[in-house]
């Protein structure tokens, strides 16, 4: 053992280091986030419940197509559908089980025209499973909730346009990586 | 006729004086007993927010301005809790272990001088009685584990009986040195003699004295970084895993108990007590009007933030490394220590 190890050892030097760097982040400040008081913002384009938006006249915009029902993952989506008058496709259940959801955004993304959406709201807990089986007037209702107004235009003009508006390619599309990166 | 004859005969000046003498006793206890717990849960809250802030968080925070109130929150949640006991445990011992804990830690608070003239006992062998209280805690230790009948408080007992017996001695050794500077083991004679002493603490002559006291009183009130009894990530909670509700927190607030007799020792034989060196008060005069209390409890308190400033700060040491330090490092520097010490004493005359 050389000298200078030895001192090193015999003085500690190691744990007065370690002390002394302690001792400096007892002035630092907390990173401590108090959560239910403080929220932190949340980033546009977040992944939250879910909504099925309403057109300009206050119309379900969902064909009852099935298609994000078919992209889902972990297939959390029922949708039933029967003919109505002059042979219209009529959407009788819109159903999530956002239990199941995994939240990833398959169904916006399948959807061509920007019926279901994953809205900012992230704070529902409940004490039963009934409240999380979300039926078609809870979802329309989540769209007046969480979508009123400009937030609902800007959220599929910024994130989520629908290929029935925009026909540019898979590459001009607009997606939520692709605003992340600008 | 006989009774009032009875009673004059025990009611006589002597005895009057005898009553007076306890009573004063009993309230100086009773002041003694409440501002030590009223430390003890100060000290946890205190530590709490320190270490959460040598951690970048914030600690207690939400029960009163700052979290002041917390301590009194966890007192009543663990006054309310279900008293559970194992169905196989030693049920006589699982009583008496946590009693017997918390009574040496309180009982060594009998012996401290808080300031001049202010100890409950002032008895002549006061160190030595802190050393046998000391030990006497460790049996509680021992008896929590042992009646428990759980493997993990078992374990734990059986390393802290190891880790006290060893440390003891490190501990012991390393106050003889004091002991023989002060030439008494009354501790108001070891503050007085200090006080006498041109560096006005004993911690500068006796700083190998020191340090190994130092590792000694951590290992001795199970604090990091010689917390294996109760080990939380090898033994669930040490000894008293089984223990919960009231019986649990006699357990917790006489280790704090502990840490605070451990700092009022080291504040008492090394740190100069409730006086200040006279250097200090010959250039500032003004501070000799400061009471005696304000000193001691501020070295108390240095020594307790000492204690929390190196649980955030170490790991734990493994078990053979906490034997090997004990038995090969702290001893022999404590052996040599009281070497030293009687070698100067014995030449250079009047130094010590």
């Amino acid at each position: 053992m050389s000298t200078e190890k030895l001192i090193r050892k015999i003085f500690f030097v190691e744990i007065l280091k370690g002390m002394a760097l302690t001792l400096r982040t007892l002035f630092t400040h907390p990173v401590t986030r108090r959560y239910p008081k403080v929220r932190r913002p949340v980033q546009p384009g977040f992944r939250g419940l879910h909504a099925l938006a309403k057109n300009e006249e206050g119309k379900m915009k969902c064909v009852g197509c099935g298609l994000c029902g078919a992209y889902c993952p972990s297939k959390c989506i029922y949708i039933y559908t029967s003919e109505g008058e002059d042979h219209t496709k009529v959407v009788d259940r819109y159903e999530i089980e956002v239990l199941r959801c995994i939240y990833c955004g398959f169904c916006v993304e399948a959807c061509p025209f920007g019926a279901i959406t994953l809205s900012e709201h992230y704070e529902y807990s409940d004490y039963s499973r009934e409240p999380f089986y979300m039926t078609k007037e809870k979802l329309l209702s989540n769209w007046d909730k969480y979508f009123a107004g400009e937030k609902g235009r800007r959220y599929f003009r910024d994130f989520w346009r629908p290929k029935t508006v925009d026909f540019a390619g898979a590459d001009e599309q607009a997606t939520f990586a692709k605003v992340r990166r600008k | 006729m006989n009774l009032m004859g009875a009673f004059e005969t025990i009611v006589t000046p002597g005895s009057i004086d005898i009553a007076v003498r306890i009573l004063i006793i009993l309230i100086e206890i009773a002041i003694v007993v409440g501002i030590a717990l009223l430390h003890v849960a100060y000290a946890t809250y205190w530590e709490r927010k320190v270490i959460g802030h040598m951690q970048v968080r914030l600690g207690p925070i939400e029960v009163g301005w700052h979290g002041l109130l917390q301590p009194f929150a966890d007192g009543i949640k663990l006054f309310f809790k279900e008293d559970i006991i194992p169905a196989n445990s030693d049920k006589p011992l699982f009583y008496l272990a946590p009693v017997i804990f918390f009574v040496s830690a309180l009982s060594s608070l009998s012996v401290i001088p808080f300031f001049n003239g202010f100890v409950i006992a002032n008895i002549n062998i006061g160190l030595l009685f802190l050393f046998a209280m000391s030990s006497l805690g460790a049996y509680g230790i021992v008896l929590s584990g042992w009646a428990s009948n759980s493997k993990y408080a078992f374990l734990g007992g059986l390393r802290s009986a190891s880790q006290v017996i060893s440390y003891e001695i490190a501990m012991g050794l390393s106050l003889v040195g004091v002991m023989m500077m002060a030439g008494s083991l009354n501790l108001s004679d070891i503050v007085k003699a200090q006080h006498n002493y041109p560096t006005g603490m004993y911690a500068v002559p006796q700083i190998l004295g020191f340090f190994v006291f130092i590792a000694a009183a951590f290992a001795e009130t199970n604090r990091l970084p010689f917390d294996l009894p109760e080990a939380e990530s090898e033994l669930v909670a040490g000894y008293f895993t089984e223990y919960s509700g009231f019986r649990f927190a006699l357990f917790f607030l006489g280790e704090y108990t502990g840490m605070i007799v451990m700092s009022s020792i080291a504040a008492v034989c090394f740190l100069g007590g409730w006086t200040i060196p006279r250097f200090v008060t010959d250039v500032l005069p003004f501070l000799s009007v400061v009471p005696g209390i304000v000193w001691f409890l501020l070295k108390v308190y240095a020594f307790m933030f000492l204690y929390y400033w190196v649980r955030a700060t170490l790991p734990r040491y493994r078990y053979d490394q906490l034997m090997s330090i004990g038995w090969k490092i702290l001893i022999p520097l404590a052996l040599l220590n009281i070497a030293i010490t009687g070698f100067i004493k014995v030449m250079v005359e009047g130094l010590l």
